[in-house]
């Protein structure tokens, strides 16, 4: 089947797959100005210890060379930049330029500059040669991708053989009695939360959606498997609101 | 295969930052590659702990990644064979603790850890952990920066300290109450005495039976 006959998943909804990746990319132009900011209001700042417990797990020492994928706004490189020193490199990457801008200024004010680099770039065919990082993130960014099991290969493909892939992601709730108010949660009130802060309710509805669609923990392990990763395992987060992934290259 | 809880993952994460500073843990967790030992905390939990190309993993027990397996089985690994784990180490927190101190071990067969299995792996993995242990003033460092982590350091340990002897100097107070005000315990001096009249009595008892029984083996005749 040729890309013209394939459908992706933006949402709910079906789009032709070419049409897929234009469609995230102006949800996330739409809302880069306030992306911090609702992610802040969204997870009542949660969002920031699942961010550190990913980071606390990347292995990464003084030195060495980190890729964050679909890296938006930048938090995830800044501490990968914190964890390998001035003598290491971060590539943050994104396949948004306005997310991208946004992460790169973030980097500047911190005063980070020299070993930290930023490029537009498809998490599909990531523009690096195989065998370069010593650690690969993807924070909330495999969701928005066409076709996943190309991003978790070509993610292997440039992490050094012992290298280790972090995937953090929403996930399906594991906790009992969690799912109903979750679920209220996020059709009633993110949109809600969007309209307001943002402006832009229908890119919180995606968001929610997006949600939904995505491969429950046990699927994105079998993906990881799939894609060449050794040592594959997860660990849920918040009762498996969000749920992050690990793999190594072995 | 279940989720691998986020504490032991942050518990993995600490005792591999000690495996990658260490020279001598790096060298053992390369020879124990592709072994696996079931730690039984008493009451707690159980946990697999693995060594998959130079690196530690934990696994709640039960739940089995494909590194878990790919030891168990040895497709990765020099090993082949077993699906169980090389050693079992079972104890109460306290006792594996020791154990990893390497300190002395207790009297109390039931108060001591128990080794089963291969003792060379579950020793390997013992002095792994040892080596790996985390020093706690450089993890707090790290989120708080070396000086707060420094002073905080001490201030744990001064405050561990007090309570040692707090907990010593209360003990004490609450005997010398028990026996020198509501006298429902005695003191050692009372006890002694008491123990010593009990001898005293003892002794005197066994002098009469036996002066007694003399007496009873005399020959019996008509008084002269």
């Amino acid at each position: 089947m040729n890309d013209t006959d394939r459908t992706a998943d933006f949402g709910f909804e079906k789009v032709a797959w070419n049409e897929k990746a234009g469609r995230v990319r102006e949800v996330f132009a739409s809302v880069a100005g306030k992306y911090d900011v609702m992610n802040d209001l969204m997870s009542f700042g949660v969002h920031r210890l699942w961010k550190q417990f990913a980071l606390s797990l990347t292995g990464l020492r003084p030195g060495q060379q980190a890729l964050d994928v679909a890296g938006g706004t930048g938090d995830l490189a800044l501490g990968m930049l914190r964890q390998v020193g001035k003598t290491g490199r971060v590539v943050l990457s994104d396949i948004n330029s306005s997310m991208l801008e946004r992460g790169r200024d973030r980097l500047l004010d911190a005063g980070l500059v020299g070993n930290v680099e930023c490029l537009v770039a498809d998490a599909e065919r990531l523009p690096f040669d195989d065998n370069a990082f010593d650690c690969v993130m993807i924070g909330f960014g495999l969701r928005n991708v066409t076709d996943k099991a190309a991003a978790l290969r070509s993610m292997h493909r440039v992490l050094k053989p012992g290298g280790q892939l972090l995937v953090l992601e929403f996930s399906t709730p594991v906790a009992p009695g969690l799912k109903p108010f979750y679920d209220a949660y996020s059709f009633k009130v993110l949109p809600l939360l969007g309209r307001f802060v943002a402006k832009d309710a229908a890119s919180y509805r995606y968001l929610a959606e997006s949600i939904r669609m995505h491969p429950n923990q046990e699927t994105l392990l079998d993906m990881l498997r799939t894609a060449g990763f050794d040592q594959a395992r997860y660990h849920n987060l918040s009762g498996g609101i969000v749920a992050l992934h690990r793999g190594y290259k072995i | 295969m279940t989720a691998t809880p986020a504490w032991l993952a942050s518990i993995e994460a600490l005792f591999n930052r000690g495996i990658a500073g260490s020279a001598e843990a790096s060298a053992l967790a390369q020879r124990l590659n592709a072994t696996m030992i079931r730690i039984e905390v008493h009451g707690i939990t159980a946990v697999e702990a693995s060594v998959m190309g130079g690196r530690l993993a934990l696994l709640a027990a039960g739940s089995k990644t494909e590194a878990a397996a790919e030891v168990a089985t040895g497709t990765s690994g020099a090993r082949a064979g077993s699906t169980t784990a090389d050693a079992t180490i079972a104890g109460s927190p306290l006792a594996l603790l020791r154990l990893v101190r390497g300190g002395p071990t207790r009297r109390d067969p039931a108060a001591a850890a128990q080794v089963r299995g291969d003792a060379q792996i579950a020793d390997s993995y013992r002095r792994l952990f040892a080596l790996a242990r985390p020093d706690l003033e450089e993890e707090l460092s790290r989120v708080v920066g070396d000086l707060p982590a420094r002073r905080l350091a001490q201030f744990g340990a001064r405050s561990f300290a007090w309570a040692l002897r707090a907990q010593r100097t209360a003990g004490d107070n609450v005997a010398e109450y028990l026996q020198e005000e509501s006298r429902d315990l005695v003191n050692r001096a009372e006890l002694e005495e008491f123990l010593r009249g009990v001898d005293a009595v003892r002794d005197t008892a066994e002098r009469i039976e036996a002066r007694l029984k003399r007496l009873e083996r005399m020959p019996k005749g008509p008084p002269a």
